[in-house]
């Protein structure tokens, strides 16, 4: 577990022992400093995974919690086919987007990183899609895929190729929601790669490149290993946040149509809130954290060593 | 760089340019559409361009009291965040504590931002109908006062530890307590990474939308998110109106990101890159 970048450096050493009292005081300051924190993050992160462990292993009816399950829910939800579908979902969903959107976020940083003539507004209009609330992007996105308001059934219409109906249909919901994640989620990858691009060291590069090296060779043998670092923080972080994939998806096809968008948060979700059925749900949501904390610490682990790297 | 290769990269950019924006832009039009023009096909620029469709936004979709909500929501508890997590993040750049103490809370703080928020739904939940506190704009600042917290503390050690130390010890030497030389001497310099924290927790929670759902249920608390969402009826779908929402709900946001672009890249990886 001791993984972060902590930097330790002793506080004032050598500072005369006469002045007692504040010594005593400087002594207690890191702790007086640390508990109002120390409360709060206990009060919103220890005790709801308690609470949530808790009513994983209680039976709800209507909402109320009416007997202790024991590994009832547990089970259920291992022999639940409806679980087991939206994992695959899920987990279609993530790879898909987040390879997509990391091949495209290199291949643009790699273009716009040297001359950056106009790179502020090439910057700025490519961040608005990941700023915006997503829920504010599964509006912009039902605008343009809905049949009556939006433009890609004319569009597709007017090339003869028939109206999609992009999210009425089960393939193409899917694929639909895929396209959302990329217009969202891509500039993050892209700012991340630019920024690595940036503060690489050009004379390996520039020494290869008068070496003679094909362009393609120079990328794969020396940017890419030099980017790697910075790469993997982007992809983790992309990862742990795509697994929890909600507001798009509910505001654009609710899971729908059938189950073919259902991913686990969008099941959970249903089970927990319009079944009142807590403790199945807290049950799943218990499986994905632990899912969720192994990333975590894959992240923090690439981090640090990305912090050392990058930073100096 | 051949001539070639230098049109292909300007055009490379420029779809992928247009292709972030346009949606916005398509947004916008269909938000100053009339509701006889949204359904009369596809076209970019409105044949009757009105503002009606954000009027009833305020008169009859309840905007003013979302946005009222959101300000209040996220400004108490990113300010409480800031009070609270500031001070702990100073104590675990500056001191060495026992136990491994520093690793421990920077990645229990590490973990509250990072696990994604619908694991934490239903406790949530569970614990605000215990208190009593669904529906209310309390509970959801004392959730998101704890969610930012974590970010700040997590932030504000990394900003902290790039200050020399030398600076703080030259004014204990001159006998100013450890709290006045943190008041007088290290917030000041710190000041742009207090910004950077600030904002990037303000986008967060302003744009935070399922927990906002989960324990909100009337305009009384709603969130700008929440309430967007609400447009989207089982029934029948208010484009016009849902359209000039999502312009409200962005717009306050994209002028706060414009602002800070310099540190985009920072404050959304956590600080890893620079």
């Amino acid at each position: 577990m001791a993984t972060a970048t902590a930097p330790a450096r002793a506080s004032g050493p050598g500072r005369p022992p006469d002045r007692g009292r504040r010594n005593r005081l400087d002594r207690a300051l890191p702790y007086l400093l640390l508990l109002p924190a120390a409360v709060v993050l206990g009060l919103v992160s220890l005790y709801p995974i308690w609470a949530g462990a808790h009513a994983s292993l209680t039976t709800y009816l209507y909402g109320r919690p009416i007997a202790g399950a024991g590994l009832q829910n547990y089970t259920d939800t291992w022999h639940d086919p409806v679980f087991w579908q939206a994992m695959w979902v899920t987990l279609k969903f993530v790879v898909l987007a987040v390879v997509i959107e990391t091949v495209l976020g290199l291949a643009l940083a790699m273009l716009v990183a040297r001359d950056m003539r106009g790179a502020r507004f090439i910057r700025l209009s490519i961040l608005a899609p990941m700023t915006v609330a997503p829920v504010v992007v599964g509006v912009i996105w039902r605008l343009i895929y809905e049949s009556q308001t939006g433009f890609v059934n004319p569009l597709f219409s007017s090339l003869g190729l028939g109206a999609p109906n992009v999210l009425s249909h089960q393939g193409s919901a899917f694929y639909g929601l895929v396209f959302v994640d990329v217009w969202e989620w891509t500039p993050l990858l892209f700012l991340v790669c630019l920024a690595g691009l940036q503060s690489m060291p050009q004379e390996p590069l520039e020494a290869a490149a008068v070496d003679g090296a094909k362009p393609v060779r120079l990328f794969f043998n020396h940017t890419l290993p030099l980017l790697l670092p910075v790469l993997a923080v982007g992809v983790v972080l992309r990862l742990i946040d795509a697994v929890g994939t909600f507001d798009q998806i509910f505001v654009l096809t609710g899971g729908g149509p059938g189950t073919a968008t259902q991913l686990i948060s969008i099941y959970a979700y249903n089970t927990a809130f319009n079944f009142t059925d807590y403790g199945h749900g807290a049950a799943m949501l218990i499986a994905l954290l632990a899912f969720a904390l192994l990333l975590v610490i894959v992240a923090l682990t690439l981090m640090r060593g990305a912090a050392r790297r990058v930073s100096r | 760089m051949t001539g070639r290769s230098r049109y292909l990269r300007w055009a490379a950019i420029a779809v992928a340019v247009l292709f972030c924006v346009f949606p916005f832009i398509w947004m916008l039009s269909v938000s100053l559409k009339r509701q006889v023009d949204i359904f009369a096909g596809p076209t970019l620029v409105p044949q009757h361009p009105t503002l009606g469709n954000y009027s009833s936004l305020f008169t009859q979709y309840h905007m003013g009291s979302y946005l009222l909500n959101s300000v209040i929501v996220v400004g108490v508890s990113v300010l409480a965040s800031l009070v609270i997590g500031t001070p702990a993040a100073y104590a675990l750049a500056r001191f060495r504590l026992p136990w491994g103490l520093n690793d421990h809370a920077l990645f229990a703080a590490l973990v509250v931002r990072m696990v994604p928020p619908i694991l934490l739904v239903v406790p949530f939940y569970i614990i605000l109908a215990r208190l009593g506190l669904l529906d209310s704009r309390l509970g959801l600042i004392m959730i998101y006062t704890g969610i930012n917290t974590s970010f700040v503390i997590w932030m504000m050690q990394s900003f902290l530890a790039e200050i020399p130390s030398d600076i703080e010890d030259a004014a204990l030497v001159d006998g100013d307590s450890r709290m006045s030389a943190l008041r007088r001497i290290i917030l000041p310099v710190a000041s742009s990474g207090l910004a950077t924290t600030a904002i990037f927790a303000v986008i967060a929670t302003y744009n935070d939308f399922l927990i906002a759902l989960t324990m909100t249920s009337t305009p009384k608390a709603q969130t700008v998110p929440v309430g967007i969402s609400t447009l989207i009826g089982k029934i029948q779908v208010e484009w016009g109106p849902m359209a000039a929402g999502g312009i409200v709900g962005a717009l306050p946001i994209l002028i706060f990101a414009f602002i800070v672009q310099r540190h985009f890249v920072r404050g959304m990886t956590l600080g890893a890159v620079k």
